[in-house]
């Protein structure tokens, strides 16, 4: 028998040959007949969205024929499929330019993570134990269906209730509208580490309820209030990009680097001057500096329009923030203020940004909006250089989806959720769909709000993992991954033009898993009465709504060069934006003027600084605890990769590990030395990790990178270090009522020396037993 | 005939590791998980180192990827006893891994810390299986592994090249943590082509090579970090 004859043979369709002779079942995989035309060998390239964080980067996948374990009719078998091998930046994507982040490398391991839910569940157990039987799509669906009609039979607002993410993509504008029409409320977001506060401040400020993107290409002074532009926050890699052209993009002009932070971050470990300053006065800083460009005269504070006139004093130069009293609050010296105010006056054009702890506390939305009239101050408000707004498209209006209601507004933030909703038993939802949210992980304590869910009748997963909050889930319906499934999304930052990402699936789905929007689609048609929704399938849903969008070539057939190109970027029509720019609403020259718009929440009155406000009694809890943004983790979501797991962590090189960082004076005084193990305290409960001393933070904190300490959440992150969110109160933002997540106090006490519990790549302080097991290095 | 080289802007570098995870996902690299990474047989070919400067509160941080520096006058190739480690015409310090012994001689002499042992047999669990690079192999239990300026894409650059009867053009080839490096610093090409973007960064005046002093002859040119 020749080797062709033998695969001939051998690739058999379906389970048509029972392997009753293999009695080993690993043995008795059956090849399958591929699906597509595979050339061994020859890689494709396709488009790809990756979803990992808000800001929308472009892929391109690398597809090869690649023999997958697959399930049919409950016979294993493999079978020859094109397979994602990597994930690379897509060159032409107007956000990330053929450059991705270490996340994003590693958004491949979610669609071969050998934990995800491969088939719809249906609990079997008491409730988050984690014990599942498996169940059919017919079944899963048809279960569904009669829960929801039960749900709409009553007539209670908000009795359907979905956990989801922020996002304005069409899945996400689908979710609204379909949430909406069975008169649920929501969806209920929530991103610890989100972005409300600034968003709201910019409305305030510059009428754009929106993350700005930072033109950093031309800029020559920046200065940074705790935002880790090239880390974590908003669009990293777009912002990367642009630091690198700020650096050495020009030649002769090399643009100066200023970040304002407790704790150091991966971005204020590039910047040439590191300023520590007392947390929750950086607003009092930016007036600071205000004051002195008005006292010198180098602006008016005409110049900084409305985003100013809302800053009481801000008209009068602001005389109660001279530098004196400035340093006073602030901790940082007056003649650095004064030097700091100059050189940002000086070099420009400059731009000031804020996010991070700064907007974490009590008065985050004041410091927000002191920082914008800095902003505009400086004219650094939609000029070169400075921060912009990337347009935005309104996805409901492009989709239609308006003409069945729906509004931005409608997005409930998860504080009000918990406060209003699940307060008492006549409110709380009956049916709660939990979309690869996990906020039972990274709440504070005392929302309580594992306890309130247990209350609900029924909780629905969509999510692709079990992980603290699907865990409670009566029914998994198991989304595909995002290399699997139609996937979109709109940039909020990060171009200079309308984005919108869109991918085809790249691959076809590995499990017995449904896209969500085909869930919802199924779903609404099994309904009493259905609901009807004006397209097929989730391609004809994205195929009507951006075939709105004018063809990005001459004569070109607009949705398959869409699909080619990986997205549609260029210039929105003014009917499909989102909301008016502020460069629309400021007539002639006159930069950061009066802006309009109905949509624009009106200022309540002067904004004016408030000391912030802490919990815990300083006496008993003597220290800041900051829970930092994990460069790898974010909020905890990617904790389940395992490349991300062993990469090192940019400032300390901890792998696989939590740890508390703490300044080498603290330590010092409290016994604390490199790698022991510490127990930190707050009125709320208590965490223990290695501590790392570092010179990067300031002596009267303490930091916790969030990440780890996940109890459900894969192999690869169940039961490994702590989390920082289980000590944290819930303060809120005064105004916003935003969680203020940097205003807890705690105490720090040393447990043991080092046990082996932190990891570290780098030389230095080697784990325990190491010296068993010496290293090659 | 090209020889192979890298530029590192330490003044770009922001230390964000996107290159450690794209070479991770480029050329197979298993991780090894807490307890052995506790051992230290963690393996990143290219890793982000930190240099502290200063104290609290006038600290300052430099990064520095680092990476093997394929030195013309390279410690690790005299001292193979079967030429597993050997230099190649185009200038890389290249392994053959079923040469390999495990001697380990290499990454004693390597003043980089650029070489990895494999302690084990790889194993992904399934079926993290399929994302595996098929231009690249597997390493197994008693070989040494490092960095190969992704030797895989240099050859494919150079099969393409040739099956258009042209040279290897600026461009043609690049390696997965420069593709990825979002702030631009890691910049891959030919350092005998004068006008290639790493020969122009190579002979820049902020230049300087790692370790230079030992007479390694490193092909990777570090830019300074520039200071105010």
């Amino acid at each position: 028998m020749d080797r062709r004859t033998f695969i001939r043979l051998t690739a058999v369709s379906g389970a048509t040959t029972a392997v009753g002779a293999c009695s080993v079942p690993s043995e008795s995989l059956i090849r399958f007949v591929p699906d597509e035309d595979v050339v061994p060998g020859l890689s494709v390239w396709t488009p790809g969205v990756c979803t990992l964080c808000g800001a929308g980067c472009g892929l391109t996948v690398r597809l090869m024929d690649a023999d997958a374990d697959v399930l049919r009719d409950g016979q294993k078998g493999v079978k020859r499929t094109l397979a994602a091998k990597k994930l690379e930046g897509h060159a032409e994507h107007p956000v990330n330019h053929g450059r991705l982040c270490a996340r994003g490398q590693a958004g491949i391991q979610v669609t071969y993570h050998p934990d995800r839910i491969t088939q719809p569940l249906k609990r079997a157990g008491e409730r988050g134990t984690g014990r599942y039987e498996a169940i059919d799509w017919e079944e899963a669906l048809a279960d569904l269906a009669k829960r929801l009609d039960a749900v709409r039979a009553t007539a209670r607002p908000g009795r359907l209730a979905w956990f989801g993410r922020a996002g304005a993509g069409h899945r996400d504008a689908l979710v609204l509208a379909f949430v909406r029409r069975l008169g649920g409320s929501g969806p209920i977001a929530f991103d610890v580490f989100g972005d409300e506060v600034l968003r709201r401040a910019n409305a305030q400020s510059f009428g754009r309820h929106q993350l700005p993107t930072l033109d950093l290409v031309q800029a020559r002074y920046v200065i940074s209030c705790g935002a880790d532009f090239l880390g974590t926050w908003n669009s990293p890699v777009a912002h990367s990009l642009g630091y690198g052209a700020m650096r050495q993009g020009r030649r002769g002009i090399r643009g100066a680097f200023v970040q304002v932070e407790s704790r150091m971050t991966q971005t204020g470990a590039n910047a040439d001057e590191w300023l520590p300053a007392n947390p929750g006065t950086e607003g009092a800083l930016a007036l600071g500096l205000a004051h002195v460009i008005m006292a010198r005269g180098a602006a008016r504070a005409g110049v900084a329009g409305r985003a100013g006139a809302q800053i009481e004093e801000c008209a009068d130069g602001l005389p109660s923030f001279n530098p004196e009293a400035v340093s006073g609050l602030t901790g940082v010296s007056a003649k650095r203020i004064e030097r700091l105010a100059t050189e940002l006056i000086d070099n420009r054009p400059s731009v000031v940004i804020v996010s991070g702890p700064p907007l974490a506390h009590t008065n985050g939305l004041f410091t927000a909006l002191a920082v914008n009239a800095l902003n505009a101050l400086i004219g650094a408000v939609e000029q070169p250089s400075g921060l912009f707004f990337t347009p935005q498209a309104n996805v409901a209006a492009m989709a239609k989806l308006d003409a069945i209601g729906q509004a931005p507004a409608d997005i409930l933030p998860m504080h009000a959720f918990v406060a209003e909703r699940l307060a008492d038993a006549a409110s709380t939802p009956e049916l709660l769909i939990v979309d690869g949210a996990n906020p039972v992980f990274s709440a504070p304590p005392a929302w309580r709000l594992r306890a309130s869910l247990l209350r609900v009748p029924t909780i629905v997963s969509v999510g692709a993992f079990l992980d603290e909050t699907s865990a409670l889930a009566d029914l998994i319906l198991p989304d595909h991954s995002f290399l699997e499934s139609w996937t979109d999304a709109m940039p909020e930052s990060g171009a200079s033009t309308g984005v919108i990402s869109v991918a085809a699936p790249a691959m076809r789905p590995l499990h017995n898993t449904k896209s969500t929007v085909d869930v919802l689609r199924e779903v609404s048609a099994k309904l009493q009465p259905p609901l009807e929704w004006p397209w097929q399938t989730h391609e004809e849903f994205l195929m009507a709504s951006i075939g709105t969008l004018p063809p990005t070539e001459k004569d070109g057939d607009g949705w398959s060069e869409v699909q080619m190109r990986g997205g549609w970027w260029g210039d929105l029509p003014p009917t499909l934006r989102r909301a008016s720019s502020l460069s629309d609403e400021t007539s002639g020259g006159s930069r950061a003027g009066s802006a309009r718009g109905a949509a624009v929440p009106s200022p309540r009155q002067l904004e004016r600084f408030t000391t912030p406000q802490f919990d815990g009694d300083s006496t008993a809890f003597p220290l800041y605890f900051l829970p930092a943004v994990s460069p790898v983790f974010l909020d905890g979501s990617l904790a389940h990769l395992p490349w991300l797991q062993e990469l090192p962590d940019p400032l300390t090189s901890a792998m696989w590990s939590a740890w508390v960082e703490l300044n080498p004076d603290t330590a010092q005084g409290l016994g604390i030395r490199d790698g022991d193990v510490v127990r930190v305290t707050s009125a709320h409960g208590w965490v223990e990790a290695a501590a790392i001393l570092s010179l990067g933070i300031a002596p009267t904190l303490v930091a916790m990178p969030a990440g780890q300490g996940h109890t459900t959440y894969t192999r690869y992150a169940s039961g490994r270090g702590a989390n920082p969110f289980t000590i944290l109160a819930a303060v809120t933002e005064e105004t916003t009522g935003a969680l203020a997540w940097a205003a807890t106090r705690v105490k720090i006490e040393h447990v043991s020396g080092p046990d082996g519990r932190l990891v570290l790549f780098a030389g230095g302080q080697r784990a325990h037993g190491a010296s068993d097991y010496p290293p090659h290095r | 005939m090209p020889k192979w080289g890298m530029a590192a802007d330490l003044d770009t570098c922001t230390g964000c590791g996107a290159c450690v995870t794209a070479c991770h996902a480029e050329n197979n690299i298993s991780t090894v998980g807490p307890d052995q990474a506790a051992r230290g047989r963690a393996k990143h070919w290219i890793r982000v180192e930190r240099y502290w400067e200063g104290t609290f509160p006038d600290v300052r941080v430099k990064f520095r990827p680092v990476m093997c520096q394929q030195c013309d006058q390279a410690p690790c190739e005299p001292v193979c006893p079967t030429y597993a480690s050997h230099h190649t015409e185009n200038g890389l310090n290249a392994q053959v891994y079923n040469r390999c012994i495990g001697t380990r001689y290499c990454a004693n002499a390597c003043p980089y810390n650029a070489r990895f042992f494999d302690f084990f047999n790889p194993s992904w669990d399934k079926p993290l299986h399929l994302q595996l690079n098929p231009d690249v192999s597997l390493r197994e239990v008693g070989v040494m592994e490092k960095c190969t300026f992704c030797v895989q894409r240099i050859k494919a650059a150079t099969s393409a090249a040739k099956a258009e009867d042209r040279p290897i053009e600026d461009g043609d080839v690049t390696t997965a943590c420069a593709q990825a490096c979002p702030a631009n610093a890691l910049v891959f090409g030919d350092l005998n082509d004068p006008e290639s973007r790493v020969s122009r960064l190579a002979r820049s005046a902020r230049g300087t090579r790692l370790l230079e002093d030992l007479g390694t002859q490193p092909n990777v040119t570090y830019l300074s970090r520039q200071t105010v």
